[in-house]
């Protein structure tokens, strides 16, 4: 069997290693590559930064334990800056699992705050919790909010909540955040929100959903969007808050190197052998 | 230890049991897909069950008797544990999609269809606006079927199929991208330095524990490529 043989039949297994360590490398020893700021990243950050303070915004928690670490750190950085820039926030999630998630994401992003940023519970954010139903349940959610929820996230009655004081449909929000990870929810908000009410939203996706939501931007339904990690990272970067996500786009950045590798490797070996069968 | 550091030990040695598949399917890899299903499974039915309690149990309990409707729709769905009564869920399952596809609809039109071809109508005016215009156009006509591909139509179509490629190549980067990303969430809490001496602890505990099943011939070696 010729070396070109071997390497085409090599156990995945040794694959799998190789890529082990390429990813933990950089989390054992952070090494830093530089970074553009993606257009889609820069967008939804200045429309955030644009929101009036004083406005209700309306925000998705879509994370789940799989996708939290790409988006957490991003949602955990647009919660501090939203705050700061005294805008209230109004949390739900349409997963059960997602609902824990956002209520972790907002516990982290109170704990960064800085001092004497207003963030009381009930008056600057509200988590109004678990939305059943998908695209159903953001319609009821969009149109009438008391329809599917009486309780907050917390058991408070949303009567008693002050933030929820005349707010009980979409046209109460400024602006919608979605951080949609990879439910495939982006398309919801818009059609239920932005189209109707014509509410302006950026998305935020897992990064192998950003081929889909692209159009969106393009049509003006989204006013920007941060995928995966790395817009996470830009957005940590963008309120200069480094953070978690900065890390894990550096280790994102030596997998997709060494995968390049692979992949031209893998060719190059398969077009020779096809050389030497005389194919 | 707090509940914290134990979150974060158990979940890396889930985490090792799960990424144990990769060696080939063994019954660490077996226990710990059970596990996430069965918690899972579990975690959904209570979060669902607490919904239906506050939001329209309390409301009956309340006299809002419009909800008793809401409330024999959901039993209706558990009718799908035994087989004989099967049927009655049928009626929920299709008022959920009824509804869900009519909501979608209303907007769908202008959401996904008009914006979108709005979207392409653009000035010829640069690069950008150039490659969009002309990858909708050609895209679009390569799913144009007819027998003959002569004429115009033939480079039209072959630069359709051109777009298509790069568009895929793209999807499948963004993939490969994301499934790194997924295995970096992980590594980021199993390698904490709180975490990690115990990591490395349950990496060999589990080394060893699959080399004594695959040489005493209890666990089958998986020998694929």
């Amino acid at each position: 069997m010729s070396i070109v043989d071997k390497l085409l039949d090599m156990d995945q297994r040794i694959i799998y290693a190789l890529m082990f360590i390429a990813l933990a490398f950089p989390i054992l020893f952070p090494v830093m590559l530089p970074m553009d700021i993606q257009d889609y990243s820069r967008q939804a950050f200045d429309f955030a930064d644009g929101i009036q303070a004083g406005s209700i915004v309306i925000v998705e928690g879509g994370l789940t334990a799989a996708t939290y670490p790409q988006g957490g750190p991003g949602l955990v950085a647009q919660i501090v800056h939203m705050l700061s820039n005294d805008v209230k926030l109004v949390f739900f999630s349409l997963g059960t699992e997602q609902n824990v998630w956002t209520a972790t994401a907002i516990e982290a992003a109170l704990d960064k705050l800085p001092a004497g940023v207003s963030a009381e519970n009930g008056v600057d954010w509200v988590h109004l919790g678990y939305v059943p139903g998908q695209e159903s349940g953001v319609a009821a959610l969009a149109n009438n909010i008391r329809s599917v929820l009486n309780v907050d996230y917390f058991g408070t009655p949303l009567n008693s909540i002050t933030l929820m004081d005349g707010v009980n449909d979409a046209t109460a929000f400024a602006a919608v955040l979605w951080w949609g990870g990879s439910e495939g929810s982006i398309p919801w908000g818009v059609r239920q929100f932005v189209t109707p009410f014509g509410i302006p939203m950026t998305g935020m996706c897992t990064t192998n959903e950003v081929p889909n939501y692209t159009p969106y931007i393009n049509a003006g339904q989204l006013q920007g969007l941060i995928g995966g990690v790395r817009g996470s990272a830009e957005y940590e970067y963008l309120i200069k808050m480094p953070g978690p996500a900065l890390g894990q786009a550096m280790a994102t950045n030596f997998g997709g190197l060494l995968w390049a590798v692979l992949v031209i490797l893998g060719n190059i070996l398969y077009f020779v052998k096809r050389t030497q069968e005389g194919g | 230890m707090d509940s914290f550091l134990f979150g974060l030990i158990a979940g890396s040695f889930v985490s090792i049991g799960a990424y144990s598949v990769l060696i080939g399917d063994n019954p660490l890899s077996k226990f710990t897909e059970h596990l996430y299903t069965g918690i899972l499974g579990g975690y959904i039915f209570a979060t669902n069950w607490d919904y239906i309690r506050s939001n329209c149990v309390n409301n009956i309990a309340q006299g809002q008797i419009i909800y008793v409707v809401a409330l024999a729709l959901s039993l209706m769905l558990l009718s799908r544990l035994k087989p004989e009564w099967v049927w009655m869920s049928r009626y929920p399952v299709a008022l959920t999609v009824g509804v869900g596809l009519g909501l979608a609809i209303r907007t769908t039109v202008m959401a996904e269809f008009l914006s979108q071809i709005t979207a392409t109508v653009l000035p010829l005016t640069n690069i950008n606006n150039l490659v969009m215009v002309i990858g909708t156009v050609t895209a679009t006509a390569y799913f144009i079927f007819r027998t003959e591909m002569k004429g115009a139509y033939e480079y039209v179509h072959k630069t359709g199929r051109v777009f298509l490629l790069a568009a895929f190549g793209v999807t499948y980067g963004q993939t490969v991208s994301f499934r790194f990303e997924l295995v970096i969430g992980r590594l980021v809490d199993m390698l904490r330095p709180e975490v990690i001496w115990y990591t490395a602890l349950m990496l060999v505990l589990v080394a060893a524990g699959l080399a004594y099943g695959y040489r005493t011939g209890k666990i089958k070696w998986y020998s694929g490529r």
